[in-house]
């Protein structure tokens, strides 16, 4: 056990702030945001179009960088880092779930699980084992060796996660993961991540305007404007 | 899995793939068969001018190869014929008394080379037999000549006819000979045929009041291979007024030719290598820009620039491969027939006959440029990745993800 984990945080961020330029006019994505993540977490980052939401997931999972302020990951500091060691980071530490399209279109089900694994390392035997028995676990096992263009949206979001959790990472974040599908399909699939997050104690933060899915959050934060406006935690 | 999902991205665009590779497959029959025409045509003119009339190694009296007149013929044969008696075996040889003169019919005239010749002798070391097209080859009885097509036509003789040979004696008098058309041929050399008459190497002595003397020896050694030792020993044991030369030193335009087409060729290859770069840079691009989101995700997802840039260059590489194996393949199915039965290009004969050729082409394929083939494309195609892969790498992942 590292020093981090006692500390008990996974992600920090500290006065955040990012200014995107729109043809030469600024645009106040984040204006000083600050949070942290623990472990177990099950938090929802809720809030309108174009408050900042996607800007924040993108810069919690390393693929975006602040203008101003600090994300530390597991208690280190990631503003100082290459384009490499930030892959290598993401690789290890950061699951991804996008709205859609999420998955390798010339891939199957099973393959895609196992790519990331492969970017481990991780043997062939050992990542198809792992691969099946974690589809299985997400009940789409019997799509194994399925492409994402036979499948529904809704499986493929699940094929996603399972890609997400396939190297055990700390964190996986999900912007609007449910946002392209239908209300039950979305239900299921938010019970899912629920159990992942209950039984194997996974740690989520995920992106949504949903109001199924915020009802549902542990913790909710409610961005406007770049900001932070609420913090809570439900139940 | 890199190499799977390369293939599977391969197979995704299919008429995109199918461009790159028959495009490949194309530069690979092209750097293969221009080559193979290239070395059989240039070999074939060098076999040609030596089977005609150089032969591979040439005695002469020293100055003849500068002024090739009979003052500078071979006057004491037999110490020649003693050294030469030692490789009877291992070549052939004939002896040549020959002049510049002139033949003329009672029409017309035309300056020639009059070449004396052992009609038995020569059969074994030069063509010029095989290629009678009328009447007979040259016997030795005096008096019977053998002329060209096209000096038969200038003269407006045929067979049987009578034609007056004339050249200078060694005294500076005019020797003479009334001669009888028996023989007519033509080889693949135009140039050639218009310049030679064959006459009996007798009728030549006495005609030219030369007895006994020879303009040169031709040395055929059995093996070509062995023209260079045999040239060197024969130096070393002749007479020291007497040289020898090998048909490196009599045809050396030929040779030098062969030697710069060496060179000339490497030029031919970076035009078939940078026309290939481009249109690999041109359709990868396409195909890179077009999975912008897709490396996006790799990229969330952790893969590394590196590997990115790797599985770019596997598609290509896999590319390369497949197109030249396809070329090696057609190739070898044009080749392989056509080494043996020639390829028949007597449509351009006159051009080819101007150029000593031949008019059927036998290619020869080096190894070495099967080898420069399959290792230059498969290198071409990934050197024609990189730029696309590096535009990949380039992306950003946010702006990438946010790709449709
Ligand atoms: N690349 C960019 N260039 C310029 N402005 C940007 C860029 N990306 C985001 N923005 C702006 O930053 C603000 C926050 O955008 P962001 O995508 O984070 O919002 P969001 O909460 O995810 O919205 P949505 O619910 O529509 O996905 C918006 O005003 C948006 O227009
Ligand atoms: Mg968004």
């Amino acid at each position: 056990m590292d020093t981090k984990e006692i500390s008990g945080e996974i992600v920090r961020v500290e006065n955040v702030r990012k200014i995107y330029h729109d043809n030469g006019v600024p645009v106040d994505a984040l204006r000083g945001i600050n949070l942290t993540v623990s472990p177990g977490d099950f938090s929802v980052i809720a809030g309108p179009s174009g408050s900042g939401k996607t800007t924040l997931l993108n810069i919690v999972g390393t693929l975006d960088k602040p203008t101003e302020g600090k994300v530390f990951l597991d208690g280190e500091d990631v503003s100082s880092k290459s384009r490499r060691e930030l892959a290598d980071i993401r690789l290890r530490k950061i699951g991804f779930v996008f709205q859609a399209y999420n998955l390798n279109p010339v891939l199957s089900a099973l393959e895609n699980v196992e790519f990331t694994m492969m970017l481990r390392g991780i043997d062939a035997g050992e990542r198809k084992r792992r691969g099946l028995v974690l589809l299985e676990e997400l009940g789409i096992g019997e799509l194994a060796n399925k492409r994402p263009n036979e499948m529904s949206g809704g499986q493929q979001q699940r094929v996603a996660i399972a890609r997400a959790i396939s190297n055990d990472p700390r964190l996986v974040l999900a912007d609007e993961p449910t946002a392209n599908l239908d209300s039950e399909t979305a239900v299921k699939l938010l019970e899912l991540m629920e159990k992942l997050n209950h039984q194997d104690g996974i740690t989520f933060v995920f992106s949504s305007h949903d109001p199924q899915v915020i009802e549902r959050a542990h913790r909710l934060l409610i961005l406007r404007d770049g900001q932070i406006v609420n913090d809570k935690v439900n139940k | 899995m890199i190499g799977r999902i390369a293939w599977r991205n391969i197979l995704r665009n299919k008429r995109r793939s199918l461009i790159l590779v028959v495009s490949v497959m194309i530069g690979v029959i092209a750097m293969i068969l221009t080559d193979a025409f290239s070395v059989g045509m240039m070999q074939q003119m060098l076999t040609n001018q030596i089977g005609a009339d150089a032969g591979y190694i040439q005695i002469h009296k020293k100055g003849y190869q500068l002024d090739p007149v009979l003052k500078n013929s071979i006057t004491d044969t037999v110490p020649v014929s003693r050294v030469l008696a030692k490789d009877s075996s291992s070549c052939n040889i004939s002896e040549r008394l020959r002049t510049f003169g002139l033949v003329s019919s009672a029409y017309n005239s035309a300056g020639v080379s009059i070449v004396g010749i052992v009609p038995e002798e020569e059969t074994n070391v030069t063509t010029i037999h095989n290629h009678i097209v009328e009447g007979s080859y040259l016997s030795n009885k005096p008096g019977d000549i053998l002329i060209s097509t096209a000096t038969a036509e200038k003269l407006r003789v045929g067979l049987g006819d009578k034609v007056v040979i004339m050249a200078s004696r060694l005294d500076g008098s005019i020797g003479s000979e009334a001669c009888r058309v028996t023989g007519i041929f033509e080889t693949f050399d135009s140039g050639f045929n218009q310049t030679h008459v064959y006459i009996p190497l007798e009728t030549a002595q006495q005609m030219l009041d030369a007895p006994g003397r020879v303009s040169e020896f031709v040395v055929n050694p059995v093996d070509a291979k062995k023209t260079d030792p045999i040239a060197v020993r024969l130096e070393s044991e002749l007479p020291s007024e007497l040289e020898v030369l090998t048909y490196k030193q009599m045809l050396p335009i030929l040779v030098m030719q062969i030697q710069l087409y060496d060179q000339t060729i490497y030029i031919f290859y970076a035009i078939i290598a940078i026309a290939l770069i481009f249109g690999i840079i041109n359709t990868m691009l396409m195909a890179v820009m077009e999975r912008t989101h897709e490396f996006g995700i790799d990229m969330a997802v952790g893969m590394s620039n590196r590997r990115i840039f790797r599985m770019i260059l596997t598609e290509a590489f896999y590319l390369g491969i497949a197109g030249t194996a396809l070329g090696l393949i057609v190739s070898a199915a044009v080749y392989i027939p056509l080494s043996h039965s020639g390829w028949n290009l007597a449509m351009f004969s006159e051009s080819l006959n101007s150029l000593g050729v031949g008019t059927t082409i036998y290619p020869v394929l080096g190894v070495s440029s099967l080898v420069n083939t399959t290792v230059i494309i498969p290198v071409v195609a990934v050197i024609g990745a990189v730029y696309p892969a590096l535009r990949a790498v380039k992306l950003q992942p946010v702006e990438a993800i946010r790709a449709s």
